[in-house]
């Protein structure tokens, strides 16, 4: 197939540089040669060990790959109409190919093909345009002159192979003498600005869609916020609460011996317990129902503060501290009270309790 | 005035209840917008239930809604002045579109132009010829009909189609580099791939079995018929100091497609 493809491609190349050289028939027939030996070598018994060998192999790639390679890397220079450029490489590649025995080396010499036939192709398109050719390169040229291209001034910014100056409103000219070769309507403004030419509904739908669930957002958020307020503040009262209740009735049990506040507040089974503990604690001690001491040895004792106890002018004497407390340190505390249970019931052994 | 109409349908429906059955059908039609084209006893009943001067309004407003489409050049299409202008005046498309080229053609000096006959895509191009020596416009030049010039001239004498890299090369030959921002055009690929396309001044089409991709560039429809070939030939043996009539094939295709358009 490739085969068949190669013949196809060379005849379009003999056409277009038939006149320049004679090169032409004499290759088809080296070709045909070429083919006689592949078919010798390749026959139907397979692969010959000599055509696998690696090394061979890899050689013949990598001279396909600096052929494309070069092929890709001057395609302009390829492409001019004076040089036979395109005919050596096709000479090389069927050098090349005379020694290719499989399919990967079969496939790169293809991909040169198609790159090879693609250059053939805009070659026989310039030799086929009658008249004069027509240049892009030059076409720029020309343009930038129209443009009014200064090129004895140095660009600023000079880049690579661009010299000479060009005035900031070359586009505009050019556009002024091209606008001569197209019939586009004018477009069509209002003198004093118009509103966006995009109609306004989409806008007012998202406007409705975001109105209407932030009222409903506005209704609803006063009374979840008091809900939430309200029971939150009723736990912990009761909370509070309970707890003096017990610190009373131990304190009824035993008047006379103090109740050490870490025994009293630490629950051995729970940190958090044990946290909350302290800070409902708290709450006793900041509103003067309970008092905080220290006993002989220096541990913080607590005692309920009789009714009749209540100083309301004894703020003076009130000290206000910090208890921080770690779960390492919890645990240190529980080993060093020995405390088996907790003081303060939680509320599930009170409900089972009950 | 839709309720009029109503009263109308209501009206028919107890003697001629098969056509009420498809009147119905295209009122549910009317949320997208699709076209169909109505029967000829439709189109008879629409002209009976329209007064002159609300169809005359309704010319207006199709001939308001495609100046303004028109300003950003992107190509109007059928369904589009159908669901926004025409609604419930399907039926009498033809005669409002008839009568709102006329008004283009007479009051404004344009010309609607069907550019896709399948799609129904319209655009509006300049009838009248610019006065040699006389500015056409009075605004600044758009610099990008620099832009576009360069490109349709360079694939109108490069035979039609022209691989991408070419216009590109051309363009940095032009201080205008693809992969830089350009302070005149900005994103010099989004405007010529992406704005000159949607526009149809360009097609930008894939080439087949590539590897990398590449592309081409061809005119687009808008090109064909807003600019003309023997114009850009013209021009560009101006810029030459050639005669166009030098480049053979492209003057000779350049005066077949004036006499075409003629």
């Amino acid at each position: 197939m490739s085969e068949s493809r190669r013949r196809v491609s060379r005849g379009s190349q003999e056409e277009s540089a038939a006149h320049t050289n004679g090169v032409g028939g004499r290759s088809r027939s080296e070709r045909a040669a070429d083919t006689g030996d592949e078919d010798e070598g390749a026959g139907p018994s397979g692969i010959h060990e000599e055509d696998d060998d690696p090394a061979r192999r890899r050689e013949i790639r990598s001279q396909y790959r600096d052929l494309i390679n070069s092929v890709q890397q001057n395609r302009e220079d390829m492409l001019n109409p004076a040089n036979n450029k395109l005919i050596d490489v096709l000479e090389e590649a069927n050098k090349l190919f005379a020694n290719v025995r499989q399919a990967r080396e079969a496939a790169l010499d293809a991909q040169l093909l198609v790159l090879a036939t693609d250059l053939g192709r805009e070659k026989a398109s310039q030799l086929h345009a009658e008249g004069s050719s027509f240049d892009p390169s030059a076409f720029a040229e020309h343009l930038l002159s129209f443009m009014g291209l200064n090129r004895l001034e140095e660009e600023e910014d000079d880049q690579e192979g661009l010299d000479g100056y060009l005035p900031p409103d070359a586009w505009q000219k050019l556009s002024k003498r091209a606008e001569h070769c197209f019939k586009t309507a004018p477009s069509f403004h209002y003198l004093l600005g118009s509103f966006l030419a995009e109609p306004p509904p989409p806008r007012q739908r998202v406007e409705r869609q975001r109105k209407a669930p932030s009222k409903e957002a506005k209704r609803m958020m006063p009374t979840q916020l008091k809900k939430m307020e309200e029971s939150h503040q009723e736990a912990t009262e009761k909370e509070v609460e309970r707890i003096l209740g017990c610190l009373r009735s131990y304190y009824a049990d035993d008047p006379e011996s103090p109740i050490s506040y870490y025994e009293f507040v630490v629950d051995p089974a729970s940190f958090s317990r044990t946290v909350e503990n302290i800070f409902h604690t708290s709450f006793l001690i900041r509103d003067g129902l309970a008092r905080i001491y220290l006993d002989s040895e220096k541990l913080p004792c607590i005692a309920p503060v009789e009714d009749g106890e209540i100083e309301p002018s004894g703020n003076a004497t009130r000290h206000q501290c910090v208890i921080s407390i770690s779960p390492s340190t919890w645990k240190e505390i529980i080993e060093a009270f020995e405390i088996k249970q907790a003081l303060i019931p939680t509320v599930q052994m009170l409900t089972q309790e009950g | 005035m839709s309720q009029r109409k109503r009263v109308a349908h209501a009206g028919s429906q107890n003697r001629v209840p098969r056509v009420s059955r498809q009147v119905v059908l295209d009122e549910d039609d009317d949320g997208d917008a699709s076209y169909t084209q109505p029967t000829s006893s439709q189109v008879q009943k629409a002209r009976e239930n329209y007064t002159p001067v609300q169809v005359d309004r309704k010319v207006a407003e199709v001939v308001q809604f495609i100046l303004i489409k028109d300003q950003k050049k992107i190509p109007i299409r059928r369904t589009d002045i159908v669901k926004h202008v025409i609604k419930e005046y399907k039926a009498l498309y033809q005669d409002i579109m008839k009568r709102a080229d006329r008004i283009f053609e007479q009051v404004f000096g344009l010309k609607l132009v069907e550019i896709d006959a399948k799609n129904h895509i319209y655009i509006l191009i300049n009838k009248l010829q610019p006065v040699p020596g006389e500015p056409i416009s009075m605004c600044p030049g758009n610099p990008k009909t620099g832009l576009l010039f360069v490109i349709l001239s360079v694939i109108f004498m490069k035979g039609g189609t022209v691989k991408e890299n070419v216009v590109w090369n051309t363009l940095k030959k032009l201080r205008v580099d693809v992969g830089e921002k350009h302070e005149e055009f900005g994103d010099v690929k989004k405007v010529v791939t992406e704005e000159f396309v949607r526009q149809k001044y360009l097609e930008y089409l894939r080439i087949p079995h590539t590897e990398p991709l590449e592309h081409e560039f061809r005119w687009g429809q808008r090109a064909e018929k807003e600019v003309s070939k023997m114009k850009v030939l013209e021009f560009v043996g101006e810029l030459h100091s050639q005669e166009p009539q030098s480049w053979t094939q492209q003057y000779r295709e350049a005066t077949s497609g004036e006499s075409s358009q003629r």
